[in-house]
């Protein structure tokens, strides 16, 4: 019953993986690949995406791969786009690049099946220690809450950031947003499923805390991506997001319904 | 034990539990791999989606 239970987790991820990556792909790609050209340092750019974007004014650099044309038409004919490359902040360039020779779009892919695998995983189990199901009639709820938690709340301190946009510190963002999210997570609960006025005081105090404490943020804004399109990206990651979520929760409900609790 | 009680969960308290935190410790190790991991070959894998679902993650 136990890995019938994670079973079905699993399942209802990587659906909603599936469908991710579809949403990514349309509203989500486009932009990454067009702020990719803009990106200071990229050794992305060793191959111009001529057929997407032919006219941009571009500071192409050059990298330690730019000197292996034969690698690079052999990326390019496995994949339409740039694989890209480790970025400034990343030591070790050289022993980068997609996992067992995929193209970009499969290890998105991939990437998309493991992630919705992860939250669904995560979801089913803190339905399962709370002890509320996750059910049909609940899941686009359960879902927006995993967006808020995950998403929206922990992006009002750090937005969903393109290639080539100024950051701070990366291990100092990492325990931000991880514990921003662990507190998020523990907020909504107290807010959404405790009766008690103090648990819910209690809930919009740990809501608020990272906030108040506030994001690293960097010392220098200054970026060569325009800011018209870190805007349409933060706007798409958010809702692709919050749509990933929503399809998570109900299929999740929709398997627990149908294959667990109707026996 | 092996009584079968109508409950809108269909687990035992302790089967429940077991469940939910190996779910949690899965799905927890799944996530970070996917997203925060610091390995040049994970990150450019999973480089869009990360960007995607705003993780910091460079």
């Amino acid at each position: 019953m136990i890995v019938k239970t994670l079973l079905a987790a699993i399942v209802a991820g990587l659906i909603a993986g599936v469908f991710m990556t579809a949403a990514q792909e349309w509203r989500i790609t486009p932009l990454i690949l067009h702020a990719e050209e803009f990106e200071g340092e990229a050794p992305a750019a060793t191959e111009q995406p001529a057929a997407e974007q032919p006219a941009t004014p571009d500071h192409q650099q050059h990298s330690s791969l730019s000197g292996a044309p034969t690698f690079a038409a052999m990326l390019s004919a496995l994949s339409p786009i740039t694989p890209a490359y480790a970025h400034e902040h990343e030591g070790e360039h050289e022993e980068g690049g997609i996992m067992f020779g995929m193209s970009r779009f499969s290890g998105t892919l991939a990437a998309n099946l493991v992630t919705g695998a992860g939250f669904s995983l995560l979801l089913a189990g803190i339905s399962l220690v709370i002890g509320y199901p996750l059910t049909l009639a609940n899941g686009a709820l359960w879902g927006a809450f995993g967006w808020l938690a995950v998403h929206l709340l922990p992006a009002i301190g750090l937005p969903p950031e393109l290639p080539g946009f100024p950051a701070a510190e990366l291990g100092d963002r990492q325990a931000w947003w991880g514990a921003t999210v662990l507190l998020s997570a523990a907020g909504l609960y107290l807010l959404a499923l405790r009766r008690e006025i103090v648990a819910k005081l209690a809930g919009l105090a740990l809501v608020a805390a990272p906030h108040l404490y506030g994001a690293p943020q960097p010392l220098d804004i200054s970026s060569n991506v325009p800011a018209v399109l870190g805007a349409e990206f933060a706007v798409a990651a958010l809702a692709t997001t919050l749509a990933f979520w929503i399809v998570l929760g109900i299929v999740s409900g929709f398997i627990n319904d149908r294959f667990l609790t109707a026996n | 034990m092996a009584t079968s009680t109508v409950s809108s969960i269909p687990l035992s308290l302790s089967d429940r539990l077991t469940a939910g935190i190996i779910a949690l410790m899965i799905g927890a190790f799944l996530v970070f791999g996917a997203g925060l991991a610091n390995s040049a070959v994970l990150h450019d894998t999973a480089h869009d989606t990360r960007h995607s679902y705003g993780f910091p993650c460079h």
